[in-house]
């Protein structure tokens, strides 16, 4: 087979040009590679998020109440719109597990009938039997921590009595893919499990015969959750039910959508920064590349060659580096998504998860990239196709510097040499406006990954360090007495304990409406306080509400505005308070008011749900035995552990994520001072050789090209500071949802660190092209003109 | 240092020298074994066709290039022994070049392309003062894009001699330009060689040219095959071709 003569030149110039070849190629790998990664893992998580939930009948509607006959079940079933209800019996208990001192949380859940909702996927071993009272099926990843196996025995309190349950399997649900403990900021297998078992033996244990205290409801499709969760409502209040919510309120399914979203994000911001670097770099090598190549270029059209043959030429030595870069970025971006996968599986329980090699995914990304390559070659083969011959053939006019003697340069004390960078820089204003963006964006990139540790940091500081002063909170089973408070205080190690009482509500205003707990606090309370936007404690006031700044925002009001308060147990008191204040708030939407208050309002006499309480620390694991065998004692959640899981999640991923955002930024910051650095040397290579023979030292013939380099990165910088401050802004209302709220942190420190990290990758690359200029021919220069 | 008959200083010794470049498997020997000396502030203009080893010859001898074997003395130092660092001291501080195509910066008017040398030169003349021994001090804002190739050519020598060399050496500087813009040169020249003093080699195909030098060198396949003096020397706008 014979190589056309073309084809070969491409190949020899890639492999002459192929620093440059390899810098736009690395670039636009990395574009390809965020967007089979960003798309990849979206699609893996929605997909199979949707197929686990086709498969397994995951619920709409979720509601708790207190006990309701199952009589009920059929007039909940009857609904309009209700395709399927299944009654359910759904309780926390304690596991006692040899070895493991701190508080952990078992919920017990009832088995779906046959053909009923959130159907498990049973991992290994078998069914427990029908009416078998000790048996139980345990959640995967609770088991996999314990080392529990089918045929292993665990121990469990349930409503206060001890009982031995055999271990017949292990599954997993589409109702605990995020698997949330009581009072807990990040899942932690270690203290929190779901155990199902069959609805005979959890009747048995808590006295519900006949009777359930969680519904779930699967409706017809096409209709609007609101319109059911009010008629369930309705039915289920004289139960203790009235708070039933939609998928978009269930833990589990808000934290994947909150996931979802962040990737999403991502997809829109990343693979188009690198896309139109990439573009921005063929631009920049291919126009020098053609201004080189005039004379052959010119040679070609007399020869008979045709301009859009020769433009194709160079289209495809674009595109052949393009290709090369988007082969790159499959494998790279099939790589990462394989971790991200792992990173999932960790934090989300799938009975599988499969990274799907979407071939729309890969051949998106693939199209995407090569038109990227293919636009920022257009204006050059635009000019390779009107160039004519007999001008291609002639050495081109000197370029003219007329128009770059410039303003700064009156008010600058400059040398010569400092002419010469900043007219050079002034002559190809696209080409710096556009490196100076390329690597501004490298600066922006890192600014905006590296903010999450302060505002980590903050959250912590603020939640654990400001807020919450007290040691552990402990939750009773039931609402009880206030005077069990009293008690609390004879635990081994409780210095203090301050009571809280938590009611479900339904906060509106206007069409706008919240189900959450609100939280009755005492007015003297000192251990955890509520702390204003400013970071100053808030009193309890004795008849308004105090909201977080997610809930006031959800639900559009300000201090001094009045919502309904609708409580969703007791009395079911509606009641129209005013907002007293708000607080701030970082997860979940909260309320607060004056225990007192509330205890009225809702009628139920003068009941606490828990206290928080301090603790002497040389007595925590006296305290939390004592705790654990108080059958009141419903489960405690120790600060520091919560804390601790928090930090410890998030410095792992955050870790990883840096790593990631680092390396890409790395790749850009390095591409463009390269391919610049590059192009700057081949147009003014010549006049540096001349300086060389005019008596410049090789060091001050470097310094021009370099203090070149140094504007733009240094230009660069302001620009990426507020790119990154801007992406980071963008980030934190793409992040914020009910569940959480980042606070917005850009210290200085995230700055500095993204400039010298970048400043520190330009120099890299500086370094590594410094002998070019080492090497200048000095003879040549004599007896050629450009 | 030797005195000649006419009282003048050596400026410049090249004794032996060769430059053997290596090919492939091809030797090829621009220089056998050069013997030469010019005195201060004389004119010597070297023709030879392509290939006869004048531009290696001037090149090792303004250090840009190095010598296989042979020495080059300059105020009593062989610079074919110096490093990187001492050759573009010596290239700074003593010799001025002019290129066939001129070797301006684009970016620079004429001014400031005189002026990048004198900043880095110990003793030079004042840039403009430079410029006005060329003839060009009306066009001392214009950038290059903006001369001729004569006035280019002319701005270039303004930049060589601006710094006052001992040594200026020039290779082809009319090769690019038409007679007229040539004499003009030329008379730049002769110009900057009497107000400066600086021994002058200029490097041409010009048979013609030698008619306003004081001596002439004849390369041929790497070595002086002639070298003949000049006792009646034209000026530059008395010479036709």
């Amino acid at each position: 087979m014979v190589i056309p003569p073309l084809r070969r030149k491409v190949w020899r110039d890639i492999r002459r040009l192929w620093g440059q070849a390899l810098a736009i190629a690395l670039v636009l790998g990395a574009g390809v590679a965020t967007m089979i990664l960003g798309n990849g893992a979206y699609g893996a998580l929605s997909d199979t998020r949707a197929r686990y939930y086709a498969d397994h009948r995951f619920a709409d509607i979720f509601a708790d109440l207190t006990r309701a006959p199952l009589g009920l079940l059929e007039d909940i079933a009857t609904l309009d719109g209700v395709l399927q209800a299944e009654a359910r019996i759904v309780k926390l208990a304690r596991p006692e597990i040899p070895g493991l001192a701190e508080p952990a949380a078992l919920l017990l859940v009832s088995l779906p009938e046959s053909g009923g909702l959130n159907r498990l996927y049973l991992r290994e071993g078998r069914l427990p039997a029908p009416d078998a009272a000790n048996e139980a099926l345990v959640s995967q990843d609770f088991a996999r921590v314990h080392r529990l196996r089918s045929g292993a025995r665990m121990t469990v309190v349930m409503n206060g009595k001890r009982q031995d349950l055999e271990i017949t399997g292990i599954a997993l649900s589409p109702e605990f893919i995020y698997a949330l403990g009581p009072g807990e900021m990040m899942p932690d297998p270690r203290r929190f499990g779901v155990a199902w078992l069959s609805r005979p033996a959890l009747q048995a244990a808590y006295d519900l015969d006949g009777a359930f205290s969680n519904v779930v409801l699967r409706l017809a499709p096409g209709t609007p959750p609101a319109r059911v969760i009010q008629s369930l409502d309705r039915l289920t209040l004289p139960y203790g039910g009235g708070g039933a919510t939609g998928r978009d309120e269930q833990t589990s399914h808000a934290f994947l959508d909150a996931e979802l979203g962040q990737l999403r994000a991502m997809v829109r911001v990343l693979p188009p920064v690198f896309l139109l670097v990439a573009a921005m770099l063929v631009h920049m090598t291919l126009s020098r590349l053609i201004a080189l190549e005039r004379e052959q270029i010119g040679l070609l059209k007399a020869l008979g060659y045709g301009p859009t043959r020769i433009a194709a030429h160079y289209l495809e030595f674009v595109l052949a580096i393009a290709l090369a870069g988007v082969v790159a970025g499959l494998a790279a971006g099939t790589w990462l998504g394989a971790g991200l996968a792992q990173l999932y599986a960790r934090f989300f329980s799938f009975p599988f998860l499969d990274f799907g090699r979407d071939p729309q995914v890969y051949g998106l990304a693939a199209i995407v990239a090569l038109v990227a390559a293919a636009g920022g070659a257009l204006q050059s083969l635009r000019a390779v196709i009107a160039l004519p011959p007999a001008i291609a053939m002639a050495p081109p006019a000197p370029p003219d510097y007329r128009k770059t003697a410039s303003v700064a340069e009156r008010l600058l004390p400059l040398r010569q040499t400092g002419r010469m960078v900043l007219r050079h820089l002034l002559r190809w204003p696209l080409r710096s406006v556009t490196s100076i963006f390329g690597v501004a964006m490298a600066v922006a990139i890192l600014v905006a990954s590296l903010w999450s540790f302060g505002s980590i940091e903050r959250m912590i500081h603020v939640t654990f360090g400001l807020a919450e002063g007290a040691d552990a909170r402990i939750t009773f089973a039931t609402a009880t007495p206030a005077a069990a408070v009293l008690d609390l205080r004879h635990l081994p190690g409780v210095m203090a304990a301050e009571p809280f009482r938590v009611l479900p509500a339904r906060l509106s205003h206007g069409t706008r409406s919240k189900r959450l707990a609100i939280e009755g606090r005492s007015p003297t309370a000192r251990l955890s306080r509520l702390l204003s936007p400013a970071l100053r404690p808030m009193p309890v006031p004795e008849h308004g509400l105090i909201l977080s700044e997610a809930l006031a925002a959800a639900l559009g009001v300000g201090r001094g505005d009045r919502v309904e308060v609708a409580f969703l147990q007791g009395r079911r008191a509606v009641v129209d308070l005013p907002v007293s204040g708000i607080s701030l708030g970082y997860v979940g939407l909260g309320a607060a008011m004056d225990l007192d208050t509330l205890n009225r309002a809702n009628g139920e006499g003068d009941l606490v749900s828990g206290a928080n309480v301090a603790l002497d620390a040389a007595e925590t694991d006296a305290f939390l035995a004592a705790a654990d065998a108080a059958p009141a004692i419903g489960f405690v959640t120790l600060t520091d552990l919560t804390v601790a899981r928090f930090r410890a999640t998030l410095a792992e991923n955050i870790t990883l994520m840096i790593t990631v955002y680092v390396g890409l930024a790395a790749i850009i910051a390095v591409g463009v001072v390269y391919s610049f650095f590059r192009v700057s040397l081949s147009e003014q290579g010549r006049d540096l050789a001349s300086l060389r023979v005019l008596g410049f030292t090789r060091a001050e013939v470097a310094r021009i090209v370099m203090a070149e380099l140094a504007a733009i990165v240094l230009l660069a910088q302001p620009l990426g500071w507020l790119l990154g401050h801007l992406i980071g802004r963008a980030m934190v209302a793409a992040f914020s949802s009910d569940l959480y709220r980042v606070p917005f942190v850009m210290g200085r420190e995230v700055y500095a660190t993204a400039s010298l990290t970048v400043i520190a990758a330009a120099l890299v690359s500086a370094l590594a092209i410094r002998g070019r200029i080492d090497r200048l021919d000095l003879i040549a220069v004599l007896k050629t003109r450009e | 240092m030797g005195i000649d008959v006419a009282g003048r200083g050596i400026a410049i010794t090249a004794t032996g020298l060769t430059k053997v470049y290596r090919n492939g498997p091809v030797e090829v020997h621009a220089l056998r074994g050069v013997d030469f000396t010019a005195l201060r502030g004389e004119f010597v203009v070297v023709l030879g066709p392509s290939g006869s080893g004048k531009s290696t010859f001037l090149n090792i001898l303004g250090g840009i290039d190095s010598a296989s074997a042979g020495s080059v003395l300059f105020n009593g130092q062989d610079i074919t022994r110096l490093d990187e660092t001492g050759l573009t001291r010596y290239r700074r501080d003593h010799v001025g070049f002019v290129f066939q195509f001129y070797n301006l910066v684009p970016s620079l008017t004429a001014l400031e392309n005189v002026a990048l040398v004198t900043e880095i030169s110990a003793n030079p003349m004042r840039p403009d003062e430079a410029l006005d021994l060329v003839g060009l001090t009306a066009r001392r804002d214009h950038f290059p894009a903006q001369l001729s190739g004569g006035e280019q050519q002319r701005v270039a020598i303004a930049r060589a001699i601006a710094k006052r060399p001992e040594l200026l050496f020039c290779d082809e500087p009319t090769g690019a330009l038409d007679s007229a813009t040539g004499i003009m040169v030329l008379e730049a020249l002769t110009e900057a060689n009497r107000a400066t003093g600086a021994t002058t080699l200029v490097i041409t195909h010009n048979a013609a040219i030698r008619e306003i030098a004081d001596r002439t060198l004849r390369f041929a396949d790497g070595r002086i095959v002639e070298d003949t003096a000049n006792p009646c020397r034209k000026r530059a706008d008395q010479v036709s071709w």
